[in-house]
């Protein structure tokens, strides 16, 4: 796998626009429940976290699925093959972040697919709140912001 | 059917009845949200229709641009008639609420009658059921969303809070946490209906007739709205706009008659100190970049986060003139958990301190309250007890113009409040004469739902911009200057028509004009699969505008109640940038002159039988 979306929780406004764009780009109409990224909200204290599939190395949906219709691509991760799809749901229950969902028309399963590699969810982000990131430079990525803080605190403390 | 559900949803709570009416007849004339929404209240309201009783209805419509992927597409506009102004009310809100209700299959919902106790209307889907809410009897906004959302947190809320269900004037309605119908009373117009809440959870979507089209469309929408300088200074309007209001001298403060209170850069101190001390989390309504609220989280005040609006802080900073901003954040937590609009209560609290210092209201009559300016726990009790109408509430809580006249000549004097009696918007509106022309005419309710961003309000801070935008509209820059009277009626009618266009479309009239009604339209036509255009939806606003005309005339407005309070005219500006300004009645009279002959009105501003027909409004008979 190449890339995958992430997260700047921070940024993120709650406006919804990654859901309506994902079901338009997918359904050809708008429903956030035909989205495959949800933004769950924590209104009590302020946060916004966009869900959706984080395409594990070791995916336990497609491993609970009876129907191999759970697809595991080296450059996509983990996306459904729809024709394959039963609606059994046990991908829903397998998955540990609530990553996929059911369709409430068709009743099957629906998850990220990043677009087929040009998620345009993370394009239509008015606030840049989701990054389509090397895998192999995320972990480094995620290093440097973290230790932003410790170095301007040495910068600070002129240690 | 793309853009609209094509489904009204007709809620009788005398009997539980509901029923679906399609949209498609509405559609042509009158586009959605306010537009039809007036047509509704035309229809299905007897003349003189008393606004708290089961014969008003109370109307949620969305627009065709609600909910879709164009941004700023979260909105819903709220109509009945108003128990302030005895004319039309309407209220329009943002957040999350209408798209929810169009994904649930409803463009809107009529609610008739009155329940017998007090009730929920609860909507998933295709279920519409009316429960009983006599659990949340008293409960304020923030419970009585929590308790509502228990079963389904993705559930929109639209509640009253304790104000609502005592019919106080004052009252708004809530969308979730934050975002207000607050204005005209629809709160107690909620309230008389027995009616606490309405929660809503859809899942059925919607249809667009060209996705690819509408995309591209709000793709370069979204670029417009970031390129505006709006865009860039919001998320520090919060503790800025009171520098904003200063820039512009638009700033006032008590009862309308201190421009320079000198504790007032104390005050904008205290503000900026309180709003960077606390945790921000910028947000925004549902699919508009602006990010025009946060939830502010301040510790050590109060743990839980809550979400705040930037005008309505100001409200009490100015009219209260309170300084310690942790007092302001608190009186400011009581407005929205309790169900008030926050600048009409402002405004009613400092006309009564006012009327306090002058002696015109005893001390017996204020419950010994300290009733003083600055005084922020004084301010607070009588926002509870306005809430609750007790004591000296009850006196006030229908606000300015029907307080002075139980208290006499001395109090109406000092009273200032525009069309209906209705308070008015934050700003001095003096040395603006567009705004104050338009607080006159306006026949939806607020000003602020008629002109707001007019282009003489920011013509100090950003002259060219507003020379331009003025240019555009009348053909000369000189419009732009707040003191000019000549220009302002037509200023005023196409501001008007703008809001009416956002407000029927369904979206927000922030960025509505920096977009350009030629991109909203064809939006609209992408949406719908129908060709549309700007003309024909000027024509559309002409047509809404006029109704809501018709409305007030059959509900007995004349010429006469076109007019604000007379200390706007009488009393001229004391100090500050404008010292001298008021409002001159010839020149006023003047402004309305035109402005019904723009509108193609006679001169006691009644609709010609031509301007009706033009219009396709001659069934309807004023």
């Amino acid at each position: 796998m190449n890339k995958i979306i992430v997260v700047n929780y921070d940024k993120c406004i709650g406006c919804k626009t990654c859901e309506t764009v994902c079901s338009l780009m997918h359904e050809g109409r708008i429903n956030p429940s035909e989205s495959r990224i949800n933004v769950v909200k924590y209104e009590d204290i302020g946060i916004n976290i966009p869900a959706f599939c984080q395409k594990c190395e070791d995916p336990t949906c497609a491993a609970a699925c009876p129907m191999d219709a759970i697809i595991v691509d080296d450059y996509l991760g983990t996306y459904v093959d729809s024709s394959r799809c039963i609606g059994c749901k046990m991908c829903i229950l397998a998955c540990p972040i609530g990553g996929v969902s059911l369709h409430p028309a068709n009743k099957k399963i629906i998850m990220c697919d990043l677009c087929k590699g040009d998620p345009q969810c993370v394009k239509s982000c008015p606030e840049q709140a989701l990054e389509y990131v090397d895998v192999g430079k995320l972990s480094i990525k995620k290093r440097r912001e973290g230790l932003e803080k410790l170095a301007k605190f040495l910068e600070m403390a002129k240690i | 059917m793309n853009g609209y559900t094509n489904r009204i949803l007709f809620v009788n709570i005398n009997d539980n009845s509901v029923r679906i009416i399609p949209t498609e007849k509405y559609i042509e004339q009158f586009v959605g949200g306010r537009g039809i929404a007036v047509k509704l209240l035309y229809e299905l309201t007897p003349k003189n229709v008393d606004p708290l009783s089961p014969e008003n209805v109370l109307i949620f419509m969305t627009g065709p641009l609600t909910g879709t992927i164009v941004p700023s597409s979260g909105r819903i506009d709220v109509v009945s008639k108003s128990p302030q102004t005895n004319l039309l009310g309407g209220s329009n809100a943002g957040g999350f609420f209408g798209p929810e209700l169009k994904y649930a299959g409803y463009d809107g919902i009529v609610v008739t009658g009155r329940a017998s106790s007090r009730v929920y209307i609860d909507i998933y889907n295709d279920d519409v059921e009316i429960k009983s809410a006599e659990n949340l009897s008293g409960k304020g906004v923030f419970d009585t969303v929590k308790v509502l959302r228990k079963s389904d947190e993705d559930a929109q809320v639209a509640c009253i809070g304790p104000a609502g269900e005592k019919l106080v004037n004052l009252s708004g309605i809530a969308f979730s946490m934050r975002n207000y119908a607050a204005r005209c009373g629809l709160g107690a117009v909620m309230g008389s209906k027995n009616l606490k809440a309405i929660a809503v959870r859809g899942t059925r979507g919607l249809d667009v007739a060209m996705p690819d089209q509408l995309k591209q469309m709000a793709d370069e929408m979204r670029e417009r709205i970031k390129a505006t300088p709006s865009y860039k200074e919001f998320p520090e309007w919060h503790h800025k706009l009171f520098r904003v209001l200063e820039a512009d001298a638009k700033t006032f403060f008590g009862n309308y008659d201190d421009t320079l209170w000198d504790g007032r850069f104390e005050a904008y101190e205290n503000a900026e100190k309180f709003v960077k001390g606390a945790e921000l989390k910028l947000q925004s309504c549902f699919g508009c970049p602006l990010r025009c609220w946060a939830y502010i989280n301040v510790k050590n005040v109060r743990k839980a986060s809550v979400v705040a609006c930037q005008g309505t802080l100001t409200s009490i900073v100015n009219f209260a003139k309170i300084k310690d901003f942790n007092e302001v954040w608190e009186a400011y937590l009581l407005f929205q958990d309790m169900g008030l609009d926050v600048s009409g209560t402002s405004a009613t609290i400092a006309f009564a301190m006012d009327l306090y210092s002058k002696g015109i209201l005893s001390k017996t009559q204020v419950n010994t309250i300290n009733l003083t300016f600055g005084d922020g726990n004084a301010f607070a009790s009588l926002v509870e007890k306005i809430a609750g109408k007790e004591s000296i509430g009850e006196l006030l809580a229908d606000g300015i113009k029907k307080a002075s006249e139980k208290l006499g000549e001395a109090a109406k004097k000092l009273a200032v409040f525009a069309k209906g009696g209705q308070e008015l918007w934050l700003m001095e509106i003096r040395p603006f004469k567009g705004v104050a022309l338009s607080c006159a005419v306006t026949d939806s309710g607020s000003q602020n739902r008629a002109t707001y961003g007019l282009c003489e309000f920011y013509y100090r801070s950003m002259k060219t911009q507003a020379e331009t935008v003025a240019r555009n509209i009348v053909g000369t820059e000189e419009a732009a200057q707040p003191t000019k009277y000549e220009y302002k009626p037509k200023l005023v009618a196409v501001y008007e028509d703008m809001h009416i266009l956002a407000d029927s479309l369904g979206v927000c009239s922030i960025p509505f004009m920096p977009v350009g009604l030629e991109l909203w339209a064809k939006a609209y036509t992408a949406s719908i699969g129908r060709e549309t255009s700007p003309k024909a939806l000027m024509n559309a606003a002409e047509r809404i505008r006029t109704l809501e005309r018709l409305f007030n005339i059959r509900e007995g407005l004349t010429r006469r109640d076109d007019m604000i309070a007379e200390r706007m005219f009488n009393e001229p500006l004391k100090e500050g940038p404008w010292k001298g300004e008021a409002l001159d009645k010839g020149m006023f009279e003047k402004m309305i002159d035109e402005y019904y002959v723009l509108r193609e009105w006679d001169s006691d501003g009644k609709p010609k039988p031509e301007t009706l027909k033009r219009l396709g409004l001659e069934d309807i008979c004023a």
